[in-house]
């Protein structure tokens, strides 16, 4: 079995992280790394670069478990990569980041946190950052 | 002709607080467009010709001088913060820029490309100012036969100089100039190529034409290739200098402004050249040779100062003589003719007071430039992170309104559209825009010229060369149509006179050296088939 | 394989040469089509530069052709956000086309904030995004904020259309 984290280089993302790591010791699962970008911008601060990929792996390592990290750019959201992530592994678990938003801007702005919630077929863990 | 009173009167013209306001609104948005990835100056000004029609001539003049400042500003903070340079004047800035960025120094890289630029804009346009009533006074004097023969050493020096195929550039001339002639002919009144269409009989409205090949073309062409690998702004905070990269940058400054200036001022002079040129001198002249291809400031500061340089020489032509050496100049000469002013050694006696106005906004635009750069350079770097489909379906919303705005007319549209593919086509298949935009402009404009010379000389081919200047033109003409035959000559007799050993191998590399300009790090300027 | 994608690459840029022969050949006819009495005053007349055009049309299409034939083939324009690295992708650019033909079949009748409505959105459809209510929402506000700046600001009036008498 396998727990899916979407990761993204935020407060948030680094707390689902951690999160997942706790979660993939206990139940001694692999870890499967999310880090998507949409690419539809020049630039885009949520896709990790190599200095920061490498450091997680660093990580993931020193702790023992096993992982792989992956990064597509499709031009798919978050939350589709994710799901489709969780699909193809058989996920037992999806480990994700909130932020606090207010029910208009999340009318507007649309949830990716949301979608995964209500479209994920198994448990979905959402922390918050500290 | 005091040059200083009546550029003390267009201060007093440019400082008025409407005109302060235009200044402001291009340099912010020439800003914006030299950051922003697929915008272009020339691209903006011609989505706002229909825009600016209701305006007073001086004030839309006073915004797309600070549009065009403002976009040689903001393409150096994409190449030193990302490594992509927008536009070809600032690929070289990238090759040390960027390498300074990674070694933290992307505040000092900033900071050289804005004072440097400030300072290079500031001493170009001073000469500007000096230089273009001379011009001017030489120009008056010239004949149709001249005027005519300096004309197409500007379309031929465009066409044949630029770009990396000759006859694609001169395919691209010829449709411009077949799509110039559409209308009726203003000597006898005849219908030409109007196909019986009445929308046509006033021809193709210059604003729609523009607007098609940069923006619609434009938008298009990138639409068909989107990149899609995202990419990270190198963190910067506020940029400063310290005393040693002051030290470093100076001279550079000076030395890339003595190369853009007349660069710029020449017909397809440009500001590539220029640039490459200041790369190279301040990678001879450095003391710290070590530094080049690792960040070393100097080759941000010469650079960055030639093609703001060759920004305010690119303006002595266009003011001076009525002729455009580049995309940006091409379309503010575009906007002269919408207005109705006759471009040309003219301007400045019937214009007098906007021409003025309009380099005294240059001084004060190159001075807004440093205030919202140098602070601002975060904030500017944000708005790589706007999401494409908006940057685009933008371009595609304004440059339809814009044209359609011009006439109500949606058969505007269509021909929007087909020019827009047309456009689309000549990027996919490497055919030039620029010479195409020169002919639409230039061609109707020649065409009387000519005619104007032969009616002088009742119909005698001899009258092209009746006047001195037109004689001088022509051997010019000649040279640069000949040169690379010539040129491909020597090279096939080279192997032959192999003797001659390293001088031989050193001439080469400097024959070639244009080439190199994109080679140590950029990946955007491709050559194709070396001769 | 490839190379019969390239081959259809090198013939495809035969179209130019074709594009240009045909302007040329269409700027020849048209020019010569004209009637015009010599002038003393205009010894050039109006067919000179025509022909002129015509002619550099033709040989332009001409070199081309034989160019192509030879392999010689046009730099695709490169820029800050072009990847030429992947071939021209269709299933944007035609919905693009399409959207902006909508928009011209539309602007009369229409009146251009139902149009332009159309066009904006269509076009960020096309180019990838999916949020759909956002887009919309953008997409009406661009539309009505052009609109009255136009009226208002350039005291140029688009059309109305349908909405005509509620805007």
């Amino acid at each position: 079995m396998t727990i899916v984290v979407g990761y993204v280089p935020t407060p948030e993302g680094e707390a689902a992280l951690t999160q997942a790591i706790a979660e993939a010791k206990k139940s001694n699962e692999t870890l499967l790394v999310i880090n998507s970008s949409k690419g539809d911008a020049l630039v885009d601060n949520r896709y990790a670069q190599g200095p920061d990929i490498q450091s997680i792996e660093e990580r993931l390592a020193d702790q023992g478990i096993q992982h792989i990290i992956k990064q597509p750019v499709r031009g798919h959201d978050a939350a589709a990569e994710v799901l489709d992530a969780a699909d193809e592994n058989d996920a037992s678990l999806i480990v994700i980041g909130l932020r606090r938003r207010s029910p208009v801007g999340k009318l507007i702005m649309g949830s990716v946190s949301q979608r995964i919630l209500l479209e994920a077929d198994c448990p979905v863990l959402a922390v918050k950052a500290d | 002709m005091d040059v200083w009173s009546s550029l003390m009167d267009g201060f007093a013209t440019a400082l008025t607080p409407m005109n302060l306001l235009f200044a402001v609104i291009g340099v912010l948005l020439g800003t914006a467009v030299g950051v922003l990835p697929g915008l272009g100056p020339a691209m903006t000004v011609a989505l706002l010709l229909p825009v600016t029609a209701a305006l007073e001539p001086t004030s839309a003049f006073i915004m797309f001088a600070g549009i065009y400042y403002g976009g040689m500003f903001g393409g150096s903070t994409t190449s030193i913060l990302l490594n992509t340079p927008g536009e070809s004047s600032s690929v070289v800035t990238a090759i040390e820029g960027n390498k300074m960025a990674k070694a933290g120094r992307a505040a000092q890289a900033l900071a050289t490309a804005a004072i440097g630029s400030f300072i290079a804009g500031t001493i170009g346009t001073a000469l500007l100012a000096v230089f273009a009533p001379i011009v001017v006074q030489f120009a008056v004097s010239l004949g149709a036969p001249s005027y005519f023969a300096i004309m197409v050493l500007a379309l031929l020096a465009v066409t044949a100089v630029l770009g990396s195929s000759r006859l694609r550039g001169f395919a691209s001339l010829a449709l411009g100039l077949a799509i110039g002639l559409v209308g009726i002919d203003s000597v006898t009144g005849q219908r030409r190529l109007t196909f019986g269409q009445p929308l046509l009989v006033d021809g193709l409205d210059i604003v729609v034409v523009a607007v098609a090949i940069f923006a619609v073309g434009e938008a298009l062409w990138v639409a068909a290739h989107l990149r899609r690998t995202p990419l990270h702004v190198i963190p910067v905070g506020r940029p400063w200098m310290g005393k040693k990269d002051w030290g470093r940058s100076w001279k550079p400054w000076l030395r890339g402004t003595a190369f853009g200036f007349p660069f710029g001022a020449l017909p397809a002079g440009g500001a590539e050249i220029p640039t490459f040129l200041s790369y190279v001198t301040e990678k001879r002249l450095t003391k710290h040779p070590e530094e080049f291809g690792k960040g070393a400031i100097e080759g941000v500061a010469g650079p960055e100062a030639a093609n703001n340089a060759a920004a305010a020489g690119t303006m002595t032509p266009l003011l001076a003589l009525g002729l455009p050496t580049n995309a940006t100049a091409a379309v503010m000469l575009a906007a002269f003719t919408s207005y109705g002013i006759q471009p040309g050694p003219q301007l400045f006696s019937s214009q007098g007071p906007l021409v003025w106005a309009l380099i005294a906004s240059l001084f004060i635009g190159n001075f807004l430039l440093l205030l919202i750069n140098l602070p601002l350079a975060p904030v500017w770097a944000k708005l790589l992170q706007l999401p494409r489909p908006y940057l685009y379906a933008g371009i595609l919303f304004f440059a339809t309104l814009g044209a359609y705005s011009v006439n109500l007319q949606a058969f505007d549209l269509v021909i929007l559209l087909v020019l827009g593919a047309l456009g689309f086509m000549m990027r996919r298949f490497g055919l030039p825009v620029l010479p195409l935009i020169l002919g639409v402009i230039l061609g109707p404009r020649i065409e009387g010229q000519l005619r104007k010379t032969l009616q002088l000389s009742a119909g005698d081919p001899a009258g092209l060369f009746s006047e001195p200047i037109a004689i001088v033109v022509y051997i010019i003409v000649a040279i640069i149509l000949v040169w690379p035959f010539i040129f491909k000559l020597i090279r096939r007799n080279r192997p032959v006179a192999a003797f001659t050993g390293p001088s031989e191998q050193s001439a080469r590399s400097e024959a070639e050296s244009p080439a190199q300009a994109g080679d140590p790090t950029t990946t955007t300027h491709q050559k194709q088939e070396k001769p | 394989m490839s190379s019969i994608a390239t081959g259809l690459k090198g013939r495809a840029e035969l179209g130019v040469a074709l594009l240009l022969g045909v302007v040329g050949v269409l700027v020849f006819l048209d020019a010569n089509g004209l009637v015009t009495p010599y002038s003393q005053s205009d010894p050039v007349g109006p067919k000179t530069v025509p022909f002129i055009v015509s002619g550099l049309l033709i040989i332009c299409a001409v070199l081309l052709a034989i160019n192509v034939l030879r392999g010689g083939k046009g730099e695709a324009e490169g820029g800050e956000d072009v990847d030429l690295a992947h071939p021209a992708d269709w299933k944007t650019v035609l919905p693009l086309a399409g959207a902006f033909i909508l928009n011209i079949l539309l602007i009369d009748w229409a009146g251009w904030v139902i149009s332009g409505t159309v066009l904006f959105w269509g076009s960020v459809l096309a180019l990838g995004s999916r949020r759909y209510i956002r887009d919309g929402l953008i997409s009406v506000a661009l539309s009505l904020l052009t609109f009255y700046g136009f009226y208002l600001g350039l005291g140029i009036a688009l059309p109305a259309g349908l909405l005509e008498g509620i805007l």
